[in-house]
């Protein structure tokens, strides 16, 4: 769309793409230790049911993925899957590092072979803290991203400015300026 | 038979020859298959790489190492409590029953015993956990093999027995609750009725997974007969649990083992099967948790009062020496080796994991098995990463 | 003596093990001047040490003797470590510590010992087994040739201490990447995040249930 490249799309438009985005995110599953047991009930389970937000748990590889959870310990070894697998993914994409082993390395933190954190690889948008996280708290995350997506720029994204607000504020806006997201437990 | 002439005998050559080019250029020996470690299939980050001849293995071997966060090295510069605290995570399914056999290696050396409430109720909470693991076991398998359906109820009752083990310790998972001498807290109000009600569910739940999955058709077709383990093999390689159990071999560590829990006090069957295959594990795990539920029920009834932890110093010095304590895990065998020099924390834990010798018969046994036979194989044997890359 | 369970019908002065025992003879009788030193703790659990030269031999006797359930293989390094509890400030000036080598149980006379334990299947019988690492030679001969299942406990003691094990078939790296440098299980080996930001809370003192004002004493 030439209009989004030139970033003069009027806003009723970009509001109602953005509206569209989050409301059918698809999410790539990155599950990796005990959070994923987690994800996995926040995601499957009748109970916890992620779908009701429209978010639907199934892609067929990363690269018809919108979102990917990364949930447990990144150790060194497994690193550079993760990047490789996250550039696999066509933008907009949007990451939550789930757990405190994503955040920032968690219980491990003096570890020879964890990488402290899922941020010194790959930008993160979400992070939700826990040891495991309810799926109740991923599921808030999910819904706090789904609020940053609706007031995203997407002119900005299309030119490769990352993640950008625009100046709608729509009702409780939890973001301010691009700066990533933590669930308060 | 007809003698050929010049001409069809050399269009007879000719045509040999094409089928053999036709060979030479189809030739699928030696393709390397990755499998993971991202995969819906493996249970974390499990990488198998395997060669083929077309849909045969010719050689596969796991490579572990992608979940590895130094679990010893980690150990030695904490104190006890806190290494308490980090072993829950090695089998994250099942998490009260990896701090027990720490917990009871330490009182060992300490020479303190828990009350016998105490070890009553970490008996219930231990094979609540057991519940927990393998109910997500008999779903996981489902989807292993194709079928989807098995793994939503698994999740949904399982959240019962978490809701269980929340309502006592805190945390649905790495309850953290064991402490050297005893137990953080009592039992709640109200949790002997709700886990005897739970236990129904549970028991209902086996029956559906076993209409649901063992009866069918493609299930037993795709797991009879696969894997199997003969049982020589299976003790030279330390194998253990139900993997050991369906090989035929009668041993099972709650019954033939003096330890301070109260399994002593509960009458249960111990299930083997001979085949040794696929679904003789399968089998057995399922049978193992409707034997969990009952020895559940047995020990609601029997609960001692008194108190939940013994007298222990505030600051806890673990004495010199060296003990090892392993249970009956969900997954096998775990059990630690702790050395200590009289600190706060231990000199040296060796952690023996039940998947890593679980996992260790792979290279033997997956070969000349078809590429789906992996998965089932796999997921037959049942493994967690942690356990496995600790 | 404390009871292991509480089914132990009289406590006694000195409680006799006699399965424990026997076994013991039976291990010595077959394996006679290999074994340097034994202990065995009743109702807890039995420990030889034999000498480096009749490590495989050892493993192969003891099969025959019944024990043929492999339970693990790894090692121990005695040294303490020259970094204490990672607790130490970066600021401050090196802390000096002790580096006096002490052995546990059946002693020792090297920094680094492998140990295994084999167990005789239906029962619980398991006998811990050490042995002696020369610093010179760091290796002792595998045991994949006995036990299979040795093979990958073998590689990971030799990623995580550096010890060799003579005849094993592929000794390559378990855990750890191929180009990680060092032997992490090692006490000289350092954990860096702890000795760039020292850990904050020494020790957790949790009150137990209901004495929130009873002063314990270490024994």
């Amino acid at each position: 769309m030439g209009l989004v490249d030139r970033g003069r799309l009027p806003k009723p438009l970009t509001s109602l793409f953005n509206m569209g985005r989050s409301y059918s995110l698809w999410v790539y599953q990155w599950g990796l230790a005990c959070c994923a047991i987690e994800m996995g009930a926040a995601f499957g389970s009748p109970r916890y049911d992620v779908m009701r937000l429209g978010v639907i748990p199934l892609p067929a590889s990363p690269r018809q993925a919108d979102l990917v959870v990364i949930s447990g310990t990144v150790t060194d070894k497994m690193a550079p899957a993760i990047k490789r697998l996250y550039e696999q993914m066509p933008e907009p994409k949007y990451v939550i590092s789930m757990g405190s082993c994503a955040n920032c390395g968690g219980p491990y933190w003096d570890s020879y072979s964890v990488t402290k954190g899922v941020d010194q690889i790959i930008p993160v948008d979400v992070y939700v803290p826990g040891c495991p996280p309810r799926p109740e708290a991923l599921l808030e995350g999910i819904v706090l991203l789904q609020q940053r997506i609706k007031n995203e720029d997407m002119g900005a994204r299309w030119r490769g400015e990352g993640t950008k607000p625009m100046n709608i504020v729509d009702g409780e806006s939890a973001e301010k300026g691009g700066v990533p997201v933590v669930v308060n437990n | 038979m007809t003698m050929l002439g010049d001409r069809q005998q050399l269009a007879y050559i000719a045509s040999q020859a094409a089928d053999a080019r036709v060979n030479v250029e189809l030739e699928t020996e030696g393709m390397t298959l990755n499998i993971g470690p991202q995969h819906p299939a493996t249970h974390g980050t499990l990488r198998i790489i395997a060669r083929l001849d077309g849909e045969q293995v010719v050689w596969a071997e796991p490579s572990a190492g992608y979940m590895h966060r130094g679990y010893e090295k980690l150990t030695e510069v904490r104190t006890f409590p806190q290494v308490t605290a980090l072993v829950n995570r090695i089998d994250w399914l099942g998490s009260f029953a990896n701090e027990v056999p720490f917990i009871l290696a330490a009182e060992k050396l300490m020479g303190v015993e828990a009350p016998s409430r105490a070890q009553h109720i970490r008996t219930i909470l231990f094979e609540l956990s057991r519940i927990a693991n393998v109910s997500l076991f008999l779903g996981d398998l489902g989807v292993q093999l194709g079928a989807v359906t098995p793994v939503f109820f698994a999740f949904r009752d399982r959240e019962y027995v978490l809701n269980l083990i929340e309502a006592a310790t805190g945390g649905r998972f790495h309850p953290n609750f064991d402490r050297i001498g005893g137990l953080k807290d009592d039992l709640p109000a109200g949790f002997i009725e709700e886990t005897r009600v739970v236990m129904k569910k549970l028991r209902t739940f086996c029956d559906q997974i076993e209409d649901l999955l063992f009866g069918n058709e493609i299930f037993q077709s795709r797991t009879r007969g696969i894997g199997v383990i003969p049982k020589d093999v299976a003790l030279q390689y330390g194998l253990s649990g139900a993997n050991l159990r369906a090989s035929g071999v009668d041993w099972d560590l709650r019954r033939d083992q003096d330890i301070a829990m109260a399994w002593n006090k509960t009458e249960f069957k111990v299930i083997t099967h001979p085949d040794g295959d696929s679904f003789a594990r399968c089998w057995v795990r399922l049978q193992e948790v409707r034997e969990s539920t009952k020895i559940v029920d047995q020990l609601l009834d029997t609960i001692p009062a008194g108190p939940v932890m013994a007298k222990v110093p505030k600051i806890i010095k673990v004495p010199e020496g060296e003990a090892w304590v392993s249970t009956e895990n969900p997954l096998g065998e775990m059990g630690y080796y702790v050395v200590s020099q009289g600190d706060q924390g231990p000199f040296r834990v060796k952690i023996r994991s039940a998947s890593f010798n679980n996992i260790s018969i792979t290279p033997w046994l997956l070969k000349g098995v078809y590429v789906p036979d992996i998965i089932t194989i796999l997921a037959s044997l049942y493994f967690i990463l942690g356990d496995i890359d600790r | 003596m404390f009871p292991l369970s509480s089914t132990t019908d009289t406590p006694t002065e000195a409680p006799r093990d006699t399965v424990r025992e026997e076994a013991l003879a039976r291990v010595l009788g077959a394996l006679g001047a290999n074994v340097v030193d034994s202990l065995l703790k009743p109702n807890d659990d039995l420990w030889i040490r034999v000498t480096a030269e009749s490590w495989r031999s050892t493993a192969e006797t003891l099969k025959s003797l019944g024990f043929t359930y492999f339970c693990f293989l790894s090692a121990i390094d005695w040294l303490p470590s020259p970094f204490g509890k990672g607790e130490d400030d970066p600021t401050a000036p090196a802390v000096e510590r002790d580096s006096t080598i002490k052995q546990g149980y059946t002693g020792g006379d090297t920094r680094f010992q492998v140990f295994a334990r084999l167990v005789q299947p239906f029962t619980t019988l398991g006998i811990n087994i050490k042995v002696d690492v020369d610093d010179a030679v760091m290796a002792v001969d595998s045991w994949s040739g006995v036990f299979a299942g040795a093979n990958w406990h073998e590689r990971e003691a030799h990623e995580m201490f550096g010890i060799g094990f003579n005849g094993h078939p592929d000794l390559r790296n378990m855990y750890l990447p191929s180009d990680f440098e060092g032997h992490p299980m090692r006490k000289d080996f350092p954990l860096l995040a702890r000795i760039v930001k020292p850990w904050p809370g020494i020790v957790d003192v949790e009150p137990l249930p209901g004495d929130d004002s009873e002063e314990g004493e270490a024994s």
